[in-house]
C-alpha cells in the first residue's frame, strides 16, 4: 500500500505533497509535519554517513518500522523524493527515479511556468503521477 | 540567434548524432523569460512581447527555410507552400506534423497542432492559458518568416481558445 508522498526541494521546502492513504492523521500542522519530516530525513541522512563503516555511495535508502516503510531518493541537485509505503514493499528505488526523470523534469522543469522552489501548482504533473501511482500493482493492496 | 530551432534539428539530420532536444526546449524558455523581464511594463507589455518574440523567430523562421528548402521543387502555388510548411517545416522545428489544415481558399490558413511541442509540457487542460500565449510566439514569426522568405507576405496570429497543449496558427496572407 503506498501512504503519502513529499517531494522537498535542495534548501528543505516541501514543494509537494500528497496523500493516497492515511489512516491515521497526524497531530500538527502540515507546514509543521513538513518541517519535522524534513528535520528528520537530514539528521538520518548526516547519521548515516558518518556512522558508516565503509564509503558512502547514496547513504539513505530507506528505512522500516512495524507500520510502515519510508522510501527516500536524493538526486545530485539535492531533490527529495520521499515515499512512505507498507513495510511489505520491496526495492521501489526505480520507482522514485522515474517519478523524478519522467515525472518531475517533463513537468516541473520543463515547464516555463512552473517556477523552481515554490510549490508545484501544474495540474499535468498532478495527473501524470497520480497516474503513475495508482497504476502500480501494491498501490491499495 | 538565427539559428536555435532548425540548426539544432539540421544538424541532427545531417549526421545521426544525436542533439538533445531540450537544450532548444530550455532556450526557448529563457528567451520569453528574458523578452518579458527586459520589456518595461506598462499597458502595451503583452503585445511588445510577443512583437520582440515574433521578431526573433522571422529571422530564425527565415534561415532554416532557406537551408531546408535546398534540395526541394519548385512549389506549384501558395497551397503547395503552406504544405510543405506543415509537414517538413513543421516536423524540422517541432519535430512532428501540422495535425489539420484549413483555409477558405481566399488566402486564410488555420494550421492546427494538437500537441504543439512548446505547449506539451506546461498543461493539458485549461491551467496557465492565460500566461502560454508568448510561447506561441517564436512559432508564429518561424511561420511567418518562412513564408517571407520564399516570397510570401503574411501575418501570423495564435490562438489558444480551447485546452492547451492544441494550438491553431492562423495565417493571412496580404
Amino acid at each position: 500500500m503506498i501512504f503519502n508522498l513529499y517531494i522537498f526541494d535542495r534548501s528543505g521546502t516541501c514543494v509537494y505533497y500528497s496523500e493516497y492513504h492515511r489512516p491515521r492523521k497526524a497531530t500538527l500542522s502540515q507546514d509543521e509535519e513538513f518541517k519535522l519530516t524534513y528535520g528528520m530525513l537530514h539528521s538520518i541522512k548526516s547519521f548515516v554517513t558518518r556512522i558508516s563503516p565503509k564509503p558512502v555511495r547514496e547513504g539513505l535508502h530507506y528505512y522500516k518500522t512495524s507500520t510502515y516503510k519510508l522510501n527516500y531518493f536524493e538526486t545530485l541537485t539535492g531533490l527529495k523524493i520521499v515515499l512512505n509505503t507498507d513495510p511489505g514493499v520491496g526495492d521501489i528505488h526505480d520507482l522514485l527515479q522515474q517519478i523524478y526523470s519522467q515525472i518531475y523534469v517533463e513537468y516541473v522543469v520543463k515547464n516555463p511556468l512552473c517556477t523552481p522552489g515554490e510549490k508545484i501548482t501544474s495540474e499535468l504533473f498532478e495527473t501524470r503521477l497520480n497516474a503513475l501511482i495508482t497504476s502500480l500493482p501494491y498501490f491499495a493492496t | 540567434m538565427t539559428s536555435a530551432a532548425g540548426a539544432i534539428n539540421l544538424l541532427s539530420q545531417a549526421a545521426p548524432s544525436e542533439v538533445a532536444e531540450s537544450v532548444f526546449d530550455f532556450l526557448h524558455m529563457e528567451m520569453v523569460n528574458y523578452v518579458q523581464q527586459s520589456t518595461p511594463a506598462g499597458a502595451s507589455h503583452k503585445d511588445e512581447v510577443v512583437y520582440k518574440l515574433e521578431r526573433i523567430g522571422f529571422q530564425t523562421g527565415q534561415a532554416t527555410i532557406e537551408r531546408c528548402t535546398k534540395d526541394v521543387h519548385r512549389f506549384k502555388d501558395q497551397l503547395d507552400v503552406i504544405k510543405f510548411l506543415c509537414k517538413e517545416f513543421w516536423t524540422l522545428a517541432y519535430g512532428k506534423q501540422i495535425d489539420n489544415l484549413r483555409t477558405n481558399h481566399r488566402g486564410v490558413y488555420v494550421l492546427q497542432d494538437n500537441r504543439f511541442r512548446v505547449f506539451a509540457n506546461i498543461s493539458n487542460s485549461k491551467q496557465f492559458l492565460e500566461n502560454a500565449a508568448p510561447y506561441a510566439a517564436f512559432a508564429c514569426g518561424m511561420l511567418r518568416g518562412a513564408l517571407a522568405n520564399l516570397g510570401i507576405v503574411s501575418v501570423v496570429t495564435a490562438d489558444l481558445g480551447q485546452t492547451l497543449p492544441s494550438c491553431l496558427f492562423q495565417v493571412k496572407m496580404l
